[in-house]
């Protein structure tokens, strides 16, 4: 757990402008000269127990022409750190320099005495520690190292190495010391031990010493009306460093420290940070020794990172690899990952995951929380707007609720797969319980004179971490983000391939509607000539005998029964070909016609016939009339032998729809059979019983499913039957198709 | 009622020209029958050239026009004739082997007298020509001599 500082007190520490202090340390002097003039615009206070008498032109005299030469080189080159040697004032000083706004910054300091070792000196032994690098043992046997040889250059009592985690609290993974200060190895650093803004001049400002934490801080004097107090010291080597930094290093009982950054990509990876508990210095040619020697170490952890990162993502590459392939089956896609569950948990290094798809059970694979539970996660995951892959370590942190099922679920990897539906792919990761020691109490404040004071106490404080799992790797962030592009992909090409099915299934419908029109077509000429042949033929020869009579007209009737066949067939089909149109239809009007064009047939039969009033359909009146006309003509015909027989014929109009219905008391049907009664050519009565070709019900259902309404039947053998249909209220764009 | 004039029947097939001719028998019109097996023979005829040239004078009663036919098609005699001045006057009726609705709607819109689809029952068929040949070269008042050729 993050520290609980509070949020203003952290601000009001972030907000310290402690670039701009407006004093140095008293370990050297500073120059501030206008950047086109060279005149003197500020100096600090202790310039002249340095440099001698400072005054506006003191770059014009004879024994600055040296440093003013080498200035003027340098202002006019492409090096940023301005490096100098020399002797001023009777003094042998080191100096650099560096542009600040319109000024330039010198900063100059003694120069080593005769005593300590020169660069040329010392390389033998920055070479092997170059070489010893890529040689070293995996994690923390390489900042070991760093450590080491930093210590041996600088002669700190204690260096540590420290790495940065994603929330900027510092863990102290190398160390090196002499014992006199306590091993800090191990423990971890809250990250409002370093503020945002202290970082930033880090990143700005490699090296920083303190060589002494009881210094006196010397102000810096303007000589210009152009230079303010704001003078920009973040590349300073001389910058006095903030109070609250002071104090920490006192109650740390460090008296000197200095620290080295490393970057990593231009970032800030970690430090590498010095103490000693007796005032120390370095000067500045060690200290860019040891920053170079830190560089080169930054570059070796880089690598590995990078090796190992490319490692990892060419693993899950692997099984993504498997997982797309077992996604090109048949089945749904989450119905495949579910079957490769343990591929999909090794992708991610997942304890457990689920799958939510919209037209799919919840799938749960491996250890994740319940049904309930995750549904809950994916809810408050909608409502939260996310449409990117979303990574936690620490849910609870986000959810509170999520502590009920931490153990399963500390960590959770989430890839939304669609924008339209819910679906989203879930990882999750159990809690890893584990012991922090902090380096002291990190909650502890001390708030005094207006602003919080750093803790006294250094000494390891444990904290128990709760409800947080192993971190989600870059490389498995990713691995999921190409799982979804993957779904997505699938879906997609799913979708075009039932896109595609459907319209060859409509091409070839439309052929075969075609085909069997123009086949019934040609196939009335030859029936209607037999027919009309036979016929005269019968005319013609008036002495034939009766058994020859029967044969010319069994010939006519058959030929007619065929003709009769392809009429139905061409109308069946035409049903399917033209385009409805649709209009309020009086079906009172309607079945008054059908009744009155049915008349031969009812003429001398017996039928007791019960019409209501009926509702107005909507639909074409033409086929409609066609329905009306089957399902009458059948009831008549079906009660032939009822006497007498009763049809009923009535509608209502309904929420949805409109329904009507003819019902009669015929011979009824097999209820076993409903599923035949509307198939095309099927008749469930016997031929010479009743007539007709079996297509009547089957051209009503494709004339009402072509007005986007409904038939269905009941009967009972030797009872009767009931036929209703349904019809759209409103024009329905499904009468069209 | 006028002198009779003739009834121009265009059929290709055989059979069909056969049950017609015999339909047309019974209805014992005095109306002479002719006879042409394809379009281009029933323009020549109704424009007296070719092998008509020589055909005695006068428009038919009524033209019965199958619509499937060789060379020129039903559709195309009757756009022709109904697109000419001096023809358009002559009633067409049209036969067809089924109801084709796109061939309806065309038949109408260059001006068709009737349609009518030959029914595969031979009373029917039967009946039909006879209604037709009985309304058209009988009852029908045709359009004066004088005014064309």
């Amino acid at each position: 757990m993050t520290p609980t500082t509070s949020e203003q007190d952290l601000e009001a520490c972030a907000r310290e402008p402690i670039h701009r202090p407006g004093h140095i340390q008293p370990r050297g002097a500073m120059l501030v000269l206008d950047l086109e003039t060279f005149s003197l615009a500020g100096a600090s206070a202790n310039a002249a127990k340095w440099l001698g008498p400072v005054s506006a032109d003191i770059m014009k005299r004879p024994e600055y022409a040296g440093l003013l030469e080498a200035l003027r080189t340098w202002r006019s080159g492409e090096l940023a750190v301005f490096e100098w040697r020399g002797t001023l004032a009777g003094r042998p000083l080191q100096g650099v320099g560096h542009r600040s706004g319109q000024h330039i910054v010198l900063e100059f300091e003694a120069a080593p005495t005769e005593g300590m070792e020169t660069l040329e000196a010392r390389f033998p032994r920055l070479r092997a520690f170059a070489e010893a690098l890529p040689a070293a043992g995996e994690g923390s046997a390489l900042l070991d190292e760093i450590a080491r040889f930093v210590r041996e250059m600088t002669g700190f009592d204690r260096v540590l190495v420290y790495q940065f985690d994603p929330d900027w609290n510092g863990l102290v993974e190398g160390e090196s010391g002499n014992g006199r200060l306590p091993s800090y190895l191990g423990l971890r650093f809250p990250a409002s031990d370093i503020p945002a803004q202290a970082r930033q001049l880090y990143t700005l400002n490699r090296v920083r010493i303190i060589a002494d934490v009881n210094y006196a801080p010397i102000p810096i004097e303007s000589f210009s009306p152009h230079l303010g107090p704001d003078l920009d010291l973040s590349l300073s080597v001389l910058r006095s460093v903030s109070p609250v930094h002071l104090e920490y290093m006192r109650n740390m009982g460090t008296h000197a420290s200095m620290s080295i950054s490393i970057l990593i990509d231009g970032r800030l990876w970690g430090l590498v940070a010095c103490h000693s508990a007796e005032p120390h210095s370095v000067p500045l040619q060690l200290r860019n020794v040891c920053d170079f020697a830190v560089q080169l170490a930054a570059s070796e952890i880089a690598a590995r990172q990078r090796s190992a990162d490319a490692a990892e993502r060419l693993a899950i590459g692997r099984v993504h690899g498997r997982l797309m392939a077992a996604m090109s089956g048949t089945r749904h896609w989450a119905v495949e990952l579910q079957a490769s569950g343990d591929a999909l948990l090794e992708l991610v290094k997942a304890g457990g995951a689920a799958i939510v798809a919209p037209d799919q059970a919840l799938i749960r694979i491996g250890n994740s929380p319940s049904e309930a539970e995750i549904t809950s996660v994916v809810e408050w995951l909608e409502r939260s707007g996310e449409n990117a892959v979303f990574a936690t370590d620490s849910l609870v942190r986000e959810l509170p609720e999520a502590e009920a099922f931490a153990e399963v679920a500390s960590g959770l990897l989430a890839m939304p797969i669609s924008e339209l539906h819910t679906s989203w792919v879930l990882w999750f990761r159990p809690e890893l319980r584990k012991t922090v020691r902090w380096g002291g109490e990190p909650h502890k404040l001390v708030r005094e004179a207006g602003r919080i004071h750093p803790r006294k106490s250094f000494a390891a404080w444990q904290e128990q971490v709760r409800c947080e799992a192993s971190r989600w790797t870059p490389a498995q962030i990713d691995g999921a983000a190409n799982l979804r592009n993957t779904i997505v992909g699938i879906v997609l090409r799913r979708a075009e391939e039932v896109a595609q099915l459907a319209e060859e299934l409509q091409r070839s419908n439309r052929e075969l509607e075609a085909f069997s029109y123009s086949v019934s077509h040609d196939l009335r000429a030859p029936f209607r000539h037999i027919v009309g042949y036979s016929e005269l033929l019968r005319e013609r020869e008036t002495g034939l005998d009766a058994k020859s009579q029967h044969y010319l007209d069994s010939i006519a009737e058959a030929a007619r029964a065929a003709g009769q066949l392809v009429d139905d067939l061409l109308n069946f089909s035409h049903i399917g070909r033209t385009t409805i149109q649709a209009r309020p239809v009086d079906m009172n009007k309607l079945v008054r016609e059908v009744r009155h064009s049915l008349e031969f047939r009812t003429a001398d039969r017996n039928i007791d016939w019960t019409v209501g009033s009926l509702p107005d359909g909507w639909g074409d009146p033409t086929l409609l009339r066609q329905v009306w006309f089957n399902l009458i003509e059948n009831a008549i015909k079906y009660t032939g032998p009822r006497e007498p027989a009763r049809i009923e014929v009535g509608g209502e109009k309904r929420r949805d729809d409109v329904r009507f219905y003819v019902k009669d008391n015929g011979v009824g049907f097999d209820m076993a059979y409903k599923d035949k009664l509307f198939g095309v050519f099927q008749r469930l009565q016997r031929a010479e019983d009743f007539e007709g070709t079996g297509i009547g019900l089957a051209l009503v259902r494709r004339i009402l499913e072509r007005h986007g309404g409904s038939i269905s039947a009941q009967g009972e053998v030797d009872k009767g039957a009931l036929f209703e249909f349904t019809l759209p209220i409103k024009a329905d764009e499904a009468s069209d198709v | 009622m006028s002198e009779l004039r003739p009834i121009l029947l265009v059929e290709d097939s055989p059979k069909d020209l056969e049950l017609t001719l015999a339909a047309l028998e019974k209805c014992q019109l005095a109306n002479t029958i002719v006879t042409t097996r394809d379009g281009e023979d029933a323009l020549d005829y109704l424009y007296s050239r070719g092998a008509h040239a020589d055909r005695p004078e006068g428009d038919p009663a009524v033209v019965l026009l199958d619509l499937k036919l060789p060379k020129i098609d039903g559709l195309e005699v009757l756009e022709k004739v109904k697109g000419d001045a001096r023809l358009r006057h002559i009633p067409i009726v049209m036969l067809t082997s089924s109801r084709e609705e796109r061939d309806l709607v065309r038949s109408y819109e260059l001006g068709v007298n009737a349609f009518v689809v030959k029914p595969v029952e031979f009373k029917e068929f039967f009946a039909a020509i006879q209604d037709l040949g009985v309304f058209w070269a009988i009852l029908n008042e045709p359009p004066p001599r004088s005014r064309f050729r």
